[in-house]
């Protein structure tokens, strides 16, 4: 196994002026401007191996944004390591360059008053890719992310979603070894967002590319990504296996039971471990902690008031462990 | 010679994406030509400031009218020519605000001519078909006894002048990484530079004359080059050698401002803003 994202204690400070309220505020912020440090990485460290799609979450401002900036080399650490598919990002910027494929979500990588298609050619010529290559991951492209349509519309008539497929179709024409994506799913429907993650997925099963990506909609996470790193306040406050960092934290289980006849409840469900969430009619749902007790305990503990015709057992929702993580 | 490939590599690059976009603009037909005859009218305020100076004088600083107008034309055509090449690299300051900088980062081409290329116009044609009609009159009319060195140096003094003007212009943008307020003072070299351009030197203020020699040498650009043409002795005393350093100031003034650019640059790799 490569490594081929490798980051080592990476930190970035940013000096932000902050600016005096009022008249006389403004005058002293002419002689001696008021300043302060923000740590927006702080000594971020992780290894990402060929062919892992990780998904790097966390709050807004968490530091996302400027992890991948330092990792593309458009921003040079304030301290810490890196090397990306072998090279320094902020020193090798131009020979990284050619093995990375990145996409902003919020900025298009396109030239706007230009037709998708003639973008695209251009990018051939950036990249200098052989005719072969292009032909081949242009049609690919064109064809699992349906441009077909929109090839020759100026990038400024796209709609959200075409233009983002083509900043996708534009990252990978010169076959990057990584990809970068910062929210590459921000504002797009449902169908726009499926075609993304079933082209990500491709791409990373066929071509083996590795994927660091960024995302808010955790239904990226759960369709793309074994591996998730979260990051709050500049730190790593997680890296692991989505499914152990959901038996790690997300301790408390759902049990929907549907009773015969609409049962009367009464205290000993609290006084025996279970949570009592809601009742309407004949459907109870009770909340368990997983390490005091089983399914099956459960659901002999209910039997006793009355009859039960069918349950079924949640798991917490990524969006309850995220939300459990960034509260810690 | 891996760096010599790479700028050629990118340098035709520059090139098809600056025509495809030219092209692209073309297609809007009106529009595209609006542009170049408005610019065309904009700029030809100058032109009737020099053309009623004539009407009341019959020389200025003992140039005439045919003179002066071979010095407008070649400060207007260099000048014109520099601000078309920059025009992408005077909007960095605006794409950093609005983020779209970055791109220019992830790509394995030249950032400066990536940037030449994020904003391609003709715009400015307007100008520079003014700057050669000017340069055309000018040859024509002003007495110029032509030789092989004179022919020969005349794309040279554009060449140079060109590649000055796009340097001058690259200041602005150097400037705009380190504060929002003191581009307007670079402006006053700029357009207040070329506008000197276009008159004979010597009848200018010694303090404006030093500036524009030897701080922002548009002086050797565009009046030491027009004195050889014109075969003038020089008032201010300088050796004859003067009319010949435009190609050398310009390299010069560029290698400067490539120093400034690229501290600019690792500025934004630091700061991000
Ligand atoms: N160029 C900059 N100058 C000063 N501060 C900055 C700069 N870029 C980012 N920051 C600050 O650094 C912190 C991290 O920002 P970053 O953009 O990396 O967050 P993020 O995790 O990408 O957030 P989001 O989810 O909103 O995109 C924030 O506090 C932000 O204000
Ligand atoms: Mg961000």
């Amino acid at each position: 196994m490569t490594t081929q994202i490798q980051a080592r204690d990476l930190s970035k400070r940013f000096e932000r002026h902050t600016r005096r309220a009022g008249m006389v505020g403004a005058m002293r912020g002419l002689f001696d401007r008021a300043s302060e440090t923000v740590t927006a990485v702080d000594a971020v460290s992780f290894d990402v191996a060929r062919g892992e799609i990780v998904g790097y979450i966390g709050p807004n401002g968490a530091g996302k944004s400027t992890t991948i900036k330092m990792l593309t080399g458009v921003l040079t650490p304030s301290s810490g390591e890196a090397t990306v598919a072998g090279f320094t990002p902020w020193s090798e910027r131009r020979k990284l360059a050619q093995q990375i494929g990145v996409v902003f979500g919020q900025r298009t990588q396109l030239w706007w008053d230009l037709p998708l298609i003639e973008s695209l050619e251009l990018l051939q010529h950036v990249y200098r890719v052989p005719e072969q290559r292009f032909r081949e991951n242009f049609t690919m492209a064109a064809e699992l992310l349906e441009l077909g349509s929109f090839l020759n519309t100026p990038v400024r008539q796209l709609s959200l979603g075409q233009r983002m497929r083509g900043d996708l179709a534009a990252a990978l024409l010169h076959d990057p070894q990584v990809l970068y994506l910062d929210e590459p799913t921000i504002g797009l429907d449902l169908v726009a967002k499926t075609n993304i993650r079933e082209f990500l997925a491709h791409l990373n099963r066929e071509a083996g590319v590795t994927i660091l990506l960024t995302t808010h909609d955790l239904a990226d996470i759960e369709r793309l990504c074994k591996r998730i790193i979260v990051i709050d306040h500049g730190h790593i406050v997680h890296d692991g296996d989505l499914a152990r960092l959901r038996d790690k934290i997300a301790t408390e289980r759902t049990m929907t039971v549907d009773f015969d006849d609409p049962p009367t409840l009464d205290d000993q469900l609290e006084t025996r471990g279970m949570r009592l969430l809601d009742q309407t009619g004949q459907r109870v749902r009770v909340a368990f902690e997983r390490s005091r007790l089983t399914a099956p305990d459960v659901l002999t503990a209910l039997t006793e008031y009355g009859s039960i015709r069918d349950m079924s057992i949640e798991e917490p929702s990524i969006e309850s462990i995220i939300q459990h993580i960034y509260k810690a | 010679m891996d760096k010599v490939a790479d700028f050629r590599n990118d340098l035709a690059v520059a090139l098809r994406i600056a025509l495809l976009r030219i092209r692209g603009q073309m297609q809007y037909r009106a529009s595209f030509w609006m542009q170049i005859v408005g610019n065309f009218f904009v700029n030809i305020a100058e032109v009737l400031v020099t053309w009623s100076l004539f009407q009341h004088f019959d020389n200025l600083g003992g140039w005439s009218l045919e003179e002066v107008i071979l010095l407008h034309g070649l400060a207007m055509v260099t000048f014109s020519l520099g601000d078309t090449l920059s025009n992408g690299v005077q909007s960095v300051p605006q794409m950093i605000r609005e983020g779209t900088f970055d791109r220019n980062l992830v790509r394995p081409m030249s950032v400066y001519l990536q940037s030449v290329v994020s904003e391609v116009s003709a715009r400015h044609f307007g100008h520079l078909t003014q700057g050669v009609l000017l340069l055309g009159i000018g040859l024509a009319t002003a007495p110029i006894e032509w030789s092989v060195g004179r022919i020969a140096y005349l794309p040279v003094i554009i060449l140079s002048g060109t590649a000055f003007f796009t340097a001058l212009f690259t200041v602005e943008a150097i400037f705009a990484f380190w504060t929002v307020n003191g581009v307007e003072a670079v402006n006053a070299f700029t357009y207040g530079g070329s506008d000197l351009g276009q008159y004979p030197l010597h009848i200018f203020r010694r303090g404006l004359r030093l500036i524009f020699l030897w701080l922002v040498p548009i002086g050797f650009m565009t009046y030491y080059p027009a004195l050889y043409l014109l075969d003038r002795a020089d008032p201010l005393g300088l050796p004859r050698a003067a009319s010949f350093v435009a190609p050398l100031a310009a390299l010069l003034f560029c290698l400067v401002i490539r120093f400034g650019w690229r501290a600019a640059l690792r500025r934004y790799t630091s700061t991000g803003s």
